[in-house]
Formats: C-alpha cells, structure tokens, sequence
C-alpha cells in the first residue's frame, strides 16, 4: 500500500534522511523505532509533504505522492498526526473534529463525531470546550480522532505517548488496535519498543537518518546486539 | 454639559463604527493570510466611488441606499478575490516587505484608473431627506444617518463574529489562522479559503466606503489617508485580532471626539500618543499575539564584496563626470541633475536601514521632510545662514528619529514598517495642520540659498559636495566594524548576541544615522527648490525612496547609488512622456516585484559572479 | 578546577516545569555531554546557561562568579562561547569576516565607524581558521559552505570570543556520518589544548560515549544520573528510560 524507495531529505542545507527505503502492506500496522535525532519524525512529515523530499520516490497505493504539496496528499488517503499535535487551541472540540471531516472513502465505514466519540469517550464530555484546556493525553486522543474525520487508509502517528501517563498510553493502544479492526494501517514513529510490542506487525529501526533493521518485534527481542545497538546506550 | 457629553460620546462612536469597517477587513485579510494589504485603502476608495454610481442609480430611498451599499460591497469584493487570484497568490512567499510594495503598486494603479473613469473631482452624493434627517438630543441636533452607524458597526462586528463561529468556512479560516501547515494535513486547499477571505475583506472595505458617502465626499486622496487610519487601528488592536480592531476602533474614536472638543488639534498627538503607548506595553497590540512563524521567509542575504577594481574605475570616472557636469550641461539638466543627487543621498540613507540595518521602512519621508522644515524654519523664523540651516535640518531629524527609534528598534517586520509609515502620516498631517508653524496646505517659500550660491551651477557644486560625500560617509560605515556588526545582527540575531553584540543598541544607531541623513537631504531639497510642502512627508516621497533601493539592489553596497539614478531619470522621463505616471508605475513596481526581485545591480552582480 | 557550577536550575513556563532542580558542575578542560530523551530539558538547560531564558530558581556561577540571569551579551563577555543547534552564521559574510567580526566583537571595536574592518584582526581570524582546518575556504561566502564545514565555521566563531566555556547544542546534527568524528575529535583537542570546558548535547551516542569525559542524563526535567560513560552505560535506571521498558 505504501513503498518507499531512496528517500533523502533535507532540512536547509542539513541532510536528515539518507536513502531511506521500506513498504507496508495493506491494513497492517509499522512502528518506526529509533533514538531521538534518528529521522523519525523527519520520515513521517517528508511522506505527509510538510518536508518535501529531495530526492526518492513515495508510492501510496495507485499514486507517486513525493513532492506533492500536504493537502494533495492528505487527499489520496493519508492521515498524518503530529508529535507537537499541533490542535487548534481555540477552537472547541467539536469544532477541531470538524477541521478534520473529509467526504467518505469507498470501501471504509466513514468516521463520523459520534463514532469517534464512542472509540475516544474522554471526548464526548468535553465537546465545547477549547482544545487548548485539555490535558495532553486528551488533546493527543483529539488530534487522533480529528485526523480519523478525514476517513484516511494510512495513518501516520507520531510519537503517540510521548509526555503521556501510562494510562492514557494504553488507551492510545487500545485505539490503535480498533483502527486496524477497521482496515486502517499506521505507521508509528516512537522512541522505546515498548509500544511496538504491543501493537505493531512489522518494526522498522532508524539510527542518523536511515533504516538500519527490520524485522518482526519477535526477531528484534531476540536480536539483542540490534537492540543495544541501536536503541539502548 | 451633558448634552455636550452626549454629543461628543455619539460623534465618537459613529468614528469608531466607521474605522471599524474601514479596518475590519485589513485584520481579517492579515490574520488568515499574513499579509498587509496596502490596496486596502485603495478598496474603501472603490468603494466610495462604486457606492457613489450606484446609489445614485437607485430610487433615492433607505432601501435604494441599502441595497447600493450592499452591491458595491459585492463587487469591491470580486475585484478583491481576482487581486487575489491575479497577483497575491505568487507573492505569499515572499518577504514582507514586497507583498507591501505590490499591494502599494495596485493602491497606485488604482487611483490612476479612478480617476480616469470618474474624474479628478469629489464627489458628494445628494442628500434626500432620509440621511439629511437630524434628532433632537438635548439642545443639540444629531444626524440620524450617524446613529444608524453606531447600530452598523456593532452589527457587522456580530455578523463576522457569527460566520467565523458558526459556519465550516469560518471554523477552517481560524484554523488557518492558527496553524496553516496543519489544515494543509488535513485535506484542505488554503488557496481557495485565500481567496474567499481576501474576498471577504475587500467587500468591507468596499462596504465601508459606500457608508462613508453620506458624511464625506469620495475623494481620489481617500486611499492613501484611510489606509493609515486602517494600519493604526490594526496595529493598535493587534494585527489579525478582528475584537482588537473593535476595541483600537472604538478607543481612537471616542479619543478623537472628546479630544477635537477639549484640546484642538490634539488629535494627531493623541493618535500618536495611543499608539506609542500600546507598542510599548504591548508590542503586538491590545488583542495580538506574537506572530508565529511568518509565510514570507526571508531570503538567505548576498554575500557582500569589496568593490572591484572594474567597480572602482567606473565610480571614479561617474565622479568625474559629474564635477564636469556644469561645463556641459544647460540650467535645467543641471537642477534635474541636483535632485538626482539629493534622492542620491536619500536612497543611500534608507538603504542603511532597510539593506545591512534589515529595517524596513515606509515612512522614511517623514526625516527627509523634518529635514526640510527644520532648515527652512531656521533660514526664515532665526535667520540663520545656509549652513547652519542645513545643521539644523539634519539634526531635527535626527532627534526626532533617535527618538523614535528608541520606541520601534525592537520591533520587527511588518511591524515596524506600518509603524513607521503611521509616524510619517502623523508628520505630514501635523504639518497640514499646525499652519502658523509650517504654512499648512501652502507651505513656506522663499528659502532661498545665499547670493553666491545662487544660479544653477553654484548650488550643483554644493549638492555634489554633500550629498555624495553625504552617501560615502554612509557606505564608509558600512564597511567600517559598525556596518559589520549591524549585518551580523540582521543575518543571524541569535549569533550576534552571543558573540556579544548589542542589537538593539546596533539598530537604533542606524536608525538614527539614516534619520539624519534623510534629513539633510531634505533640507538640501528645500534650498534647491526654494520652498517646503507637507508633500515632502507624504507617502510618495517615502515609496519613492524605497523604490530607488529596490530598484538598486537592497542585498548591494552600490545599491541606491544606481537605483537613485536610474529612478530619478525614469521618473522624470515618464512626467514628461504620459500623464498616466501612476498607471505606469504601479504596472512597474508589480513587474519588478515579480521578475526581478534583487534590484538592478543584484541581477548585474549574479550575472558577474554566475 | 571547577569552572561553570549550576546549582539547583529550575524553570518553569507557566504552569509545566521544565527543569527541576538540577546541580552539575564542568571542570575546565572537561568535555561534558547532557543527553535525554526528547522534552526532557536539555535545550531549556542549555538557554539558561547562554542566558536566553531567565531561571525560577538557583544559580549558575562561572568561575565562582554569579552570572544568573544576565543577557547574552554579557554571558559572552564573561566567557562563554555557544553554537546552535540549527547553525546560526552570517550569511552575508565571508567565511573569514565571520570570524574577524566575532573577534572585533570581543576586543569591543565594534562602535568605529571610519577605519574599513576588512583589515581588523585579518591575520588572527586566519590563524584561527587554519587551527580548525579551514583556512582554504577563507574567502567562500559563509552562505554557500558544506554543512560539516558551516558547524566548524560556527566554531571557530565561537572560539573567537577566546571563551572558556564553550556550551554546543547538538554538534554533529545534519552532518554525514563520517564527519562526526572528525568533529567530535577536533572538539576534544582544543579542550585539551586551551583548557576549555565544553558542555554539550547530543543524539548521535557514538559521539557521546567517543567524545565526553562524563555524561549528564536528563529526564523530564530531572538529573537521573551523572556519571563517566562506562557508569551511565550500566545505570539501570537511565536503560529504563531509554529503552522505555516501563509498566
């Protein structure tokens, strides 16, 4: 569904990502894993259009997305879900949620408030109140849900229970593995595997701007030299 | 007394409802697209003229009225949504400071075609009846067409509140406001919600223009004056805030009103004084929030070179030719050549602000213009010699600048040009209006330069002398460790303070420095010409000062010394060769903006260094 | 000796603290390196020390003196040289008046308006270039370098200000992997040879276990461990925190 060949990017003059290359399959879930500073983040936003590639080519489904600008790519289907949020303060619940409303997608079950509210129901109490008064694990379930509005097939999701109590990570799962219920893939960047092993079905591990392992989170547990390696100290 | 009260307490919120659908638009436009829309004015204009053509086409009834309001509101706004399309959309990326001079070019464009269609007469519109209509509130009478504003602006202000509260379209507007980029990852096209708000904010200026009729006239002047108006309100309220454009509108109003019936005349300095006073409390206004990131990022600046010895060679032989100049050349070319040298100096000293000091300035004829009444108040009220005029002019304006400075150096941007072009409108209407002092409308003439100096060539010489002495002077500094560390702050802030570098103490020297050497350029201009119009401060003057640093190069050391030039000769070619200067200018400056974006002597530079 | 001492730094931004009382110290001629994972106040860290942002609470001395809350500027003139992690050069500049004008900033020459700056300290801003390997590219615009070369130019800008402190925000970020190293190496011979104490962040674990003499871990907002690279190796807490094998 997404293939990924050769991808360099660059912030100014700075080269993040170094011929970065992988694909995920159809309703299947990928974590990307990696230290701060390995181009996690970078990946995501290059494939979302908000850091355009340099060079190197992103196929999403039946179309080369690389170097189309955000709101064509958003338009093919795919969702992105920044680390910082990035939901709009002043708007109300219910009002970010509406940012977010796309036409339906043949083929998916559209998401609509009250669908969402029923998968997220922290939201449903809070509807009119101005996303900037919300806690963080709730404005990070809000950005969740107002990217679902747009019904994409991909969703891309950064560093979900970063500053998060561990409660509210493991309803971030919980959602993660209902969107794969629907058919919904996600691409995941986060820093400890602890999450990947919950959820994901393929792990993909960045270390200075490239992809340097991947694997099954099976095959990275017994890979104990890849683990010290790349993810510990 | 109460009645006095009253009165005045009405008279300012019916200003207030007008600047408020005057400036309504301009904050809506900035807040969703960052951009000063300086064809703001320009709209309110068509406004008032459209409204006038319409209104007077429909039966002469409330509802005639109304509904002529309301289509020229309409079309004002199409014209905004094809400004938009045709010339915003390929500018959104650029710096500031070009969106400002595009925006101005169509401003100009504009009243060369108002002119044309409806001629250079005002145009008052017939009163019937209805908005001649008075009531009676104590001893007083009251127009009744002023009460209806004071229920208008309110209404608009809620109608906007609702549509920007209720309605998708409103609810995707203020998260554009918020975070552009991340709208864009969600699916939504900014370009066409661009063009709807551009649309939107045009139609109220238009709107109000067609309301401003029946207290005013519709003037070919009304553009330029109400986009300073607009800008203050703005700035005052917070730029992008539409509550901050209410409360400054309301705050300028009622100030206006009871200060005109307390103090008169004290308006200007209130205004001033509102504004001075916000900015200093609070920099981005009374409702503003510091802005994020800008869409126009900056261009990474040219690297500067020496001169080459090439560059050396022709500088020296254009020094020669102009000292032999007065040998060759007959009376008029020679004072042609003077004012080429004046504007010379004038460039070359907001180029210090604008290129290496990285402040741009709109409103830089307010030093040359405080230039010129400085030493034209001491040649005639002290009496003072030639020289000691010109000292004097050049200090008054660096005093004033030095002042100034103290308050906007640490603004930024946007900021500080409308503050600036702010300032240069208070200068120019304090001198239209302190007439006892400045002559007013009519100036003061007969400043004559002494008897040895009179005749085209002995005053050549002099101007030759100083102004380009004056202009290397400045580009001495420039090269000089001051010139260094004012780029060094300009490139990379951050690196310049921590290298020790005090950046404001850096800009408010350049600033004050290029204040007094407008200054004595001004007060040049006066002994040249003989006399001093307030249309020394006025915005022309300041656009055509940045006009000549454009047109040189901004990223360039020789600059303004070929833009001055080259202008000066344009300039005076195009008066004399078509009475549609303003047309052909404003087509100019658009071209420019759009094709040749770093001036004559950066493209010549590239092409040298490529 | 100790040279810089943070005793007990905290921050807050409204409501969130960013920083909770946090104690190091760096020895001259000690190359120190403070890591964490994201948000963990490092950067936060780092502006305090450079004087960007003011402390809620404790003290920071240099040399024994107390520079809390003073501005950049004179944070510099005490001593302490700083380069960015997004590099920060004048773009307008020659590689070589970057330095020169860093070094007439120092010797406090920059109100002259008269004498060209072309000719100041031309001859030391040289020296200097050639002590870090770049005197070849003396007279490149700064605009236009490699981005390995524009984070040496930053240091040499910043070693300009003969600093004895050198705080470095990410060094080796966006560079190519081969020359990290080199830079890292560079860093640590002039902390051997000029006595200078260098703080500095860092993602790439390489150059931080390769380069530091002791190494800070942060953690939301908290010194979890300070030790020498072997003890942070084996500290189980920061594996805990890296590796996010809690709950």
């Amino acid at each position: 569904m997404l293939q990924v060949e050769r991808l360099c990017s660059f912030y100014g003059r700075a080269q993040i990502l170094h011929d970065v290359g992988f694909a995920i399959a159809p309703g299947s879930v990928a974590v990307l894993l990696g230290r701060n500073g390995a181009g996690k983040s970078t990946v995501l936003k290059s494939l979302i259009g908000l850091v355009p590639p340099q060079t190197g080519r992103i196929r999403f489904e039946t179309a080369d997305i690389a170097g189309l600008p955000p709101h064509r790519i958003a338009r093919t289907g795919i969702g992105y879900v920044p680390e910082e949020r990035r939901i709009f303060a002043e708007l109300t619940v219910a009002e970010n949620l509406e940012t977010g409303r796309r036409p339906p997608r043949p083929g998916l079950a559209p998401w609509t408030a009250a669908r969402l509210f029923a998968l997220f129901p922290a939201l449903a109490e809070l509807r009119r109140r101005p996303a900037g008064r919300m806690s963080g694990g709730e404005q990070q379930m809000l950005a969740i849900a107002r990217t679902l509005m747009g019904n994409p097939r991909l969703v891309l999701l950064d560093e979900p229970g970063e500053g998060l109590a561990p409660l509210m990570v493991r309803q971030i799962e919980v959602a993660v593995r209902a969107l794969r219920e629907e058919g919904v893939s996600l691409l995941i960047a986060e820093q400890g595997p602890a999450f990947a092993r919950a959820v994901a079905d393929q792990v993909l591990v960045m270390e200075k701007g490239a992809v340097v392992w991947s694997g099954t989170h099976a095959a990275l547990d017994a890979d104990a030299p890849a683990r010290r390696r790349y993810l510990a100290l | 007394m109460h009645g006095f009260l009253l009165t005045q307490l009405l008279t300012g919120l019916a200003s207030a409802a007008q600047l408020f659908l005057l400036a309504a638009g301009l904050t809506v436009i900035f807040g969703v697209t960052r951009v000063v829309n300086f064809a703001h004015g320009a709209l309110y204009m068509l406004g008032a003229y459209l409204g006038y053509s319409l209104i007077t086409r429909a039966p002469p009834t409330p509802l005639g009225f109304a509904l002529g309001a309301l289509a020229t509101a309409g079309a004002v706004a199409a014209l905004g949504a094809a400004l938009e399309i045709g010339l915003l959309r390929r500018l959104y990326r650029a710096p500031e400071l070009f969106q400002l001079l595009a925006t101005f070019a169509v401003a100009l464009m504009a009243e060369d075609l108002t002119q044309r269609l409806w001629g250079a007469e005002d145009l008052a519109l017939p009163r019937p009846g209805f908005l001649a209509a008075a009531v009676r509130i104590g001893a007083a009478r009251f127009p009744l067409y002023d009460l209806v504003l004071i229920g208008l602006g309110p209404a608009v202000y809620l109608a906007l509140l609702a549509l920007f509260r209720t309605t998708r379209w409103g609810v995707l507007v203020r998260a554009a406001t918020a975070d552009r980029d991340m709208l864009a990852c969600l699916g939504v096209d900014q370009r066409w919600l661009f063009t709807a708000v551009f649309a939107l904010g045009a139609g109220l200026a238009g709107l109000g223009g067609a309301l401003s009729l029946p207290d005013a006239t519709a003037t070919l002047q009304m553009g330029f004056s109400s986009v300073t108006d607009a800008f203050v309100v703005v700035v005052v309220g917070g730029l992008g805030s539409l509550s901050g454009a209410a409360l400054a509108s309301l705050l300028i109003g009622l100030l206006q009103a009871f200060g005109i019936a307390l103090v008169p005349r004290s308006t200007l300095v209130l205004v001033f004084v509102v504004m001075a006073a916000t900015l200093m409390l609070r920099p981005h206004g009374l409702l503003g929030r510091a802005p994020g990131e800008t869409g126009g990022a900056a261009a990474a600046p040219d690297l500067i070179r020496p001169a080459t010895p090439a560059l050396r060679a022709l500088a020296l032989v254009a020094l020669l030719a102009a000292i032999a100049l007065p040998f060759l050349a007959g009376p008029f070319l020679l004072s042609v050549a003077t004012e080429a040298l004046i504007a010379l100096l004038f460039a070359a000293s907001l180029h210090l602000m604008m290129g290496p000091g990285g402040m741009a300035s709109f409103g830089h004829a307010a030093w040359f213009g405080l230039g010129a009444y400085g030493a034209a108040l001491a040649a005639l009220a002290l009496r003072a010699p030639l020289p000691l005029a010109l000292v004097m002019g050049m200090l008054l304006a660096g005093a004033v600048a030095a002042l100034f400075g103290l308050v906007v150096v640490r603004l930024a941007g946007v900021y500080l040009a409308m503050l600036t072009l702010a300032f240069a409108q208070i200068v120019w209407a304090g001198a239209m209006q302190f007439e006892e002092i400045s002559g007013g409308d009519n100036g003061l003439l007969g400043v004559w330069p002494p008897r040895w100096l009179q005749g085209p060539i002995g005053f050549y010489v002099l101007a030759l002398a100083l102004c380009v002495g004056g202009a290397l002077v400045l580009r001495r500094a420039l090269q000089a460790p001051f010139g260094y560390a004012l780029r060094g702050a300009r490139d990379a802030p951050q690196r310049a303070a921590a290298i020790g570098l005090d950046i404001a103490r850096l800009r408010w020297a350049a600033f004050t420095l290029a204040g007094a050497a407008a200054g004595l350029a001004g007060a040049l201009y006066v002994f040249a010409k003989g006399s001093v119009f307030p249309t020394y401060l006025g915005l022309g003057r300041s656009v055509d000062a940045l006009l000549m640093v454009l047109l040189g190069g901004v990223g360039t050391m020789s600059g303004p010394f070929v833009g001055a030039l080259v202008y000066t000769g344009l300039y005076d070619a195009l008066l004399l060769a078509t009475d549609a200067w303003r047309l052909v200018l404003g087509a100019a400056i658009v071209a420019m903006v759009l094709l040749f974006p770093d001036g004559i002597a950066g493209a010549v530079a590239r092409r040298v260094r490529a | 000796m100790t040279l810089l001492a943070a005793e007990h730094l905290s921050r807050r931004f409204g409501g969130v603290t960013a920083l909770r009382d946090v104690s190091f110290a760096v020895a001259a001629g000690e190359v120190v390196a403070l890591i964490g994972p994201n948000g963990a106040g490092k950067s936060t860290c780092f502006n305090l020390l450079s004087g960007q942002l003011r402390p809620s609470g404790g003290r920071i001395r240099l040399d024994g003196r107390d520079i809390t809350g003073l501005d950049p500027p004179s944070i510099c003139r005490r001593g302490v040289g700083r380069s960015f992690q997004i590099t920060a050069t004048f773009a307008s500049m020659t590689v070589r008046e970057n330095v020169q004008l860093a070094l007439l900033a120092h010797h406090r020459q920059i109100w002259r308006f008269w004498r060209p700056a072309a000719a100041a300290f031309r001859a030391e801003a040289q020296a200097l270039l050639a002590e870090l390997g770049m005197d070849a590219e003396a007279d490149r615009a700064a605009a236009v370098l490699a981005y390995g070369d524009l984070k040496r130019l930053e240091l040499a800008v910043a070693l300009a200000g003969a600093p004895r402190l050198l705080l470095m925000d990410e060094p080796t970020a966006g560079m190519a992997p081969g020359e990290r190293g080199a830079l890292m190496a560079l860093i640590r011979r002039l902390a051997g040879e000029r006595g200078l104490g260098v703080l500095f962040t860092e993602h790439d674990m390489d150059a931080v276990f390769g380069t530091a003499d002791r190494i800070l871990v942060l953690a939301r907002g908290a010194l979890i461990a300070a030790g020498r690279p072997e003890e942070i190796r084996a500290d189980a807490e920061v594996q805990r925190v890296y590796l996010g094998v809690e709950g």
